[in-house]
């Protein structure tokens, strides 16, 4: 126990046209742990799977996955490893257990090995209702789990998982949050995973690493990075963004660190609790009063806020109002 | 010590994938034949079109060879295979398309991630086209046989048009793979397709060879399509032309080669890792 699945050093890839992808990145994985690699779209998420995977090459820098180099031993990485990427590629035509089989004997495993493990597999993701169906009539929490049960075929020990609940309703989120955590806890296998989502990083990960513009903002245990805010915020919600920045000069007394986000602001305090009657008397003596008043816990939001100067969750809200898709 | 190194590991990675080339070959024609199958609607409609025309040349210039100098026999013997080699163009798409539907899908990337052998994941594509292209070539075949077709050659005459019309068919689906491999798209690939179709022109498609003049006569004898036409012609209608079929053979490999170095070429192309 204890040694490194993952190591990554000063890794840089560059794609045509001076676009760099992710630049300098470097941390490890300890065996048996669940590493959450948070970042906006087009950080660097998907690049870094898809280089770790054997898909591409870095432009510079050194990686190793199970112990073996991703440059030179490929096939090597390719046995340790599974993958789901972020696009399901699995053929609507085939039927589960066909994909399954398929997949084993690419693995080199016997057709009979194949076929008892794509049933152990189907049992594994309670896919078994289904299998006489073709693929392309599963719904998306199905094919998720399909690709899960295709990327645990030939047993590795190392997980890659590209944004595995994207596009998911919560309760297939869910389901698949329980999946991984079981594959990691009952088979002990190393996972990494890439989201864009707060709480599923802070729901799965052992560690969390931030990743923006191709590079680690900050890493941690997401407690860890929680205490290192160290305090709790008063959350004040005005009519406008005008009203909320008339507010913050009213109540800057209390705390050395306020934030004006749109309409709210946040106030950092040691016992933010005890300060909500003198926070509302001082606005009521200057005539404003806020929406609502809310009391939180840093989240890992807070930390992502704090690290890159945005906040992940209105990044993402702009991106689901362009797609369609509500959050 | 770098040159043992890499011995060591490639040994290493060999051994630890039990399977043949071949068999990893087997699985896959058979994967691809059963999605094929699931698809009849993307398998009917090249035989359909060569038999329509069949028919069409046949009811309308079924007379023909008493007026045309130089084709001897039979029109329909003569035609037939007209038929069968626009049928293996449109044929050799089959293998492409079934192709590029997996690498528009991200199936090619899953399957990319095995160690499953680079070569296998090409050839396996165009031998399940070569099968179904097999069945396409028999079905034309038995609707001339059922038109009146009366082969001098016999049963081994039809079998020798049948490889003719296949190995022409997989001498093209290597051109057809290498745009799917290159584009990674359908529209593309399809277009890549349609290049063949003034090819079928540019040979002795209506009449004999020695009635073609000028820049046509010179087209037509660097196109393959012409010494495969010769060849079947000679088996439907003439007899046993040794010579007709080496060159077609000869005409199809010389196809074949150059159209693979160039889906080899595609290949290596789509899975370097960059």
């Amino acid at each position: 126990m204890g040694s490194r699945e993952i190591v990554v050093e000063n890794l840089v890839k560059n794609y045509p046209g001076n676009v760099t992808a992710i630049n300098d990145l470097s941390f490890r994985v300890d065996e048996g742990k669940i590493f959450g690699f948070l970042g906006p779209n087009g950080a660097g998420k998907s690049t870094t799977i898809k280089i770790l995977t054997t898909l591409a090459l870095p432009t510079s820098g050194k990686a190793s996955v199970g112990g073996f180099d991703i440059a030179s031993q490929a096939s090597e990485v390719r046995r340790v490893a599974g993958v789901a990427l972020q696009d399901i590629g699995i053929d609507p035509l085939m039927k589960p257990v066909e994909l399954l089989v398929l997949q084993g004997r690419m693995f080199g495993a016997s057709k009979s090995e194949a076929q008892a493990r794509a049933r152990e597999l189907l049992d594994l993701l309670q896919l078994s209702g289904a299998t006489d169906r073709r693929v392309g009539t599963y719904s998306g929490g199905m094919r998720r789990r399909l690709d899960l049960a295709l990327a645990l075929v030939h047993q590795p020990r190392v997980l890659f998982l590209d944004e595995p609940t994207t596009g998911l309703d919560p309760i297939s989120r869910r389901d698949v949050w329980r999946e991984v955590r079981r594959l990691n806890r009952e088979l002990g296998i190393t996972i990494f995973l890439t989201t864009q989502y707060l709480e599923e990083a802070d729901e799965l990960a052992d560690t969390v690493a931030i990743i923006v513009g191709g590079k680690i903002a900050v890493e941690g245990s997401p407690a860890r990075l929680k205490a290192a805010l160290g305090e709790e915020s008063l959350n004040l919600v005005f009519e406008s963004p005008e009203i909320a920045q008339q507010s913050q000069s009213a109540v800057q007394q209390f705390s050395d660190r306020i934030q004006l986000d749109r309409d709210t602001v946040r106030l950092y305090l040691e016992q933010a609790a005890e300060a909500i009657p003198a926070v509302i008397s001082q606005l009521q003596q200057v005539a404003l009063s806020p929406l609502s008043i809310t009391l939180t816990q840093p989240t890992l939001d807070d930390v992502f806020l704090q690290v890159t100067g945005q906040r992940l969750v209105a990044a993402e809200a702009d991106k689901a109002k362009s797609s369609g898709s509500k959050r | 010590m770098d040159i043992i190194n890499n011995q060591a590991s490639v040994t290493r990675s060999e051994k630890s994938n039990p399977l043949s080339m071949f068999t990893q070959i087997y699985i896959l024609v058979v994967r691809s034949l059963t999605t094929l199958l699931r698809t009849p609607e993307a398998l009917l409609p090249p035989v359909a079109i060569s038999i329509f025309f069949l028919v069409i040349y046949q009811s309308t210039l079924g007379k023909a060879s008493s007026f045309i100098p130089g084709i001897d026999g039979s029109y329909l013997g003569f035609i037939l295979p007209l038929s069968i080699v626009s049928g293996s163009l449109s044929g050799s798409g089959v293998a492409a398309q079934n192709l590029v539907r997996d690498i528009e899908r991200g199936y090619f990337d899953k399957l990319l991630l095995t160690p499953v052998r680079r070569a296998a994941l090409l050839l396996a594509p165009i031998l399940a086209g070569a099968v179904i292209l097999g069945i396409q070539t028999i079905i034309v075949v038995a609707v001339g046989l059922l038109l009146g077709l009366n082969p001098v050659t016999g049963i081994p005459g039809l079998l020798v048009v049948i490889g003719l019309s296949i190995l022409l068919g997989i001498g093209f689906a290597g051109f057809t793979v290498s745009a799917a491999l290159g584009s990674g798209s359908a529209a593309a690939t399809q277009g890549a397709s349609f290049l063949f179709f003034p090819l079928t022109f540019l040979a002795p498609t209506f009449v004999p060879l020695s009635l073609l003049s000028g820049w046509l006569e010179v087209a037509a004898r660097i196109n393959p399509i012409t010494y495969v036409l010769q060849a079947m012609r000679a088996l439907l209608n003439t007899g046993w032309d040794t010579q007709a079929i080496l060159t077609s053979l000869l005409a199809c490999l010389i196809l074949g080669a150059v159209m693979y170095a160039l889906a080899a070429f595609a290949l290596t192309v789509r899975t370097r890792r960059t």
